[in-house]
């Protein structure tokens, strides 16, 4: 038995993605929680620069020069930052906009209706924004799973297991987009 | 940025034709499909010129994803940072 597809091209150019509920929340979660991030580091760009996240999303660009690593940080960060924020702003506006939301007057079936997967149309713009999106959130993830290079997760505790899962899940959810798009 | 690049280049008028490269290096958590996809996309190359660099990071650690002058090197290395990959750039013979 196939699972149906998550996401399905349109005629009228778009793609279709379908959630469920669940899923919905998560995203929203750990995305308005990227999004804090990104704002703190655009606020304070000495942040930016020493924090260990901030090293996987804006990394050296020089490898032996630190000063040349600096400058290009400088010139650089600012704008990466804003739109870094900005893809993870589209991720939350596609998510929060269901094709078929359901309708806040009648309670009775609401419990149902949240339990329905939910459709989210994304044009080509928001697909662009969605697959950077979903790397800065693996980046954010891999660094608090500290995974070494070669791969292997070094966290341990109960958060452990779950930031895992999900990390894996949202890697696999961008490799569904890439097939998707990919003609 | 340009100044320093300005300057670097007076000093070293010799070496004013030595091209820059841009680096990709391989990482645990970007995808191979997303990395292959990147480099046709980003760069208009065919996919399976795209699937040849993405192994080559891969297998090698990392792979040279464009020639050419210092500025157009940097301007790629913040497009491959907006897209999340490991990017740096260097000059040829380092």
């Amino acid at each position: 038995m196939s699972e149906p597809r998550r996401f399905t091209p349109h005629e009228s150019g778009v793609l279709l993605a379908q959630f469920e509920p669940i899923e919905v929340d998560l995203l929203r979660l750990v995305t308005s929680q990227l999004v804090d991030l990104l704002e703190d580091g655009a606020a304070d760009l000495a942040l930016a620069h020493s924090d260990g996240v901030f090293g996987r999303l804006l990394p050296d660009a020089y490898h032996d020069d630190d000063e040349a690593a600096a400058e290009f940080r400088r010139f650089t960060a600012p704008d990466l930052l804003e739109r870094k924020t900005h893809n993870a702003q589209v991720v939350l506006s596609t998510l929060a906009a269901e094709l078929h939301e359901p309708d806040p007057t009648s309670t009775a079936d609401a419990a149902d209706e949240e339990r329905q997967p939910v459709t989210i149309s994304l044009d080509s713009d928001a697909v662009q924004a969605w697959l950077r999106c979903l790397t800065d959130l693996r980046l954010t993830l891999a660094d608090r799973l500290q995974i070494s290079p070669d791969g292997v997760v070094h966290l341990a505790g109960d958060d452990a297991p779950f930031l895992r899962e999900l990390y894996e899940w949202l890697g696999m959810l961008q490799e569904e987009l890439v097939y998707a798009i990919d003609v | 940025m340009t100044k320093t690049a300005e300057h670097t280049e007076l000093r070293q008028d010799v070496q004013l034709d030595r091209p820059w490269v841009t680096l990709v290096w391989d990482d645990p958590v970007n995808l191979m499909s997303y990395v292959a996809y990147v480099f046709r996309s980003y760069f208009g190359i065919t996919p399976k010129q795209a699937e040849r660099l993405m192994l080559q990071v891969h297998n090698n650690g990392r792979a040279i994803v464009a020639k050419g002058n210092r500025e157009s090197m940097e301007r790629h290395v913040e497009a491959m940072h907006g897209y999340g990959l490991w990017a740096t750039l260097a000059k040829v013979d380092e």
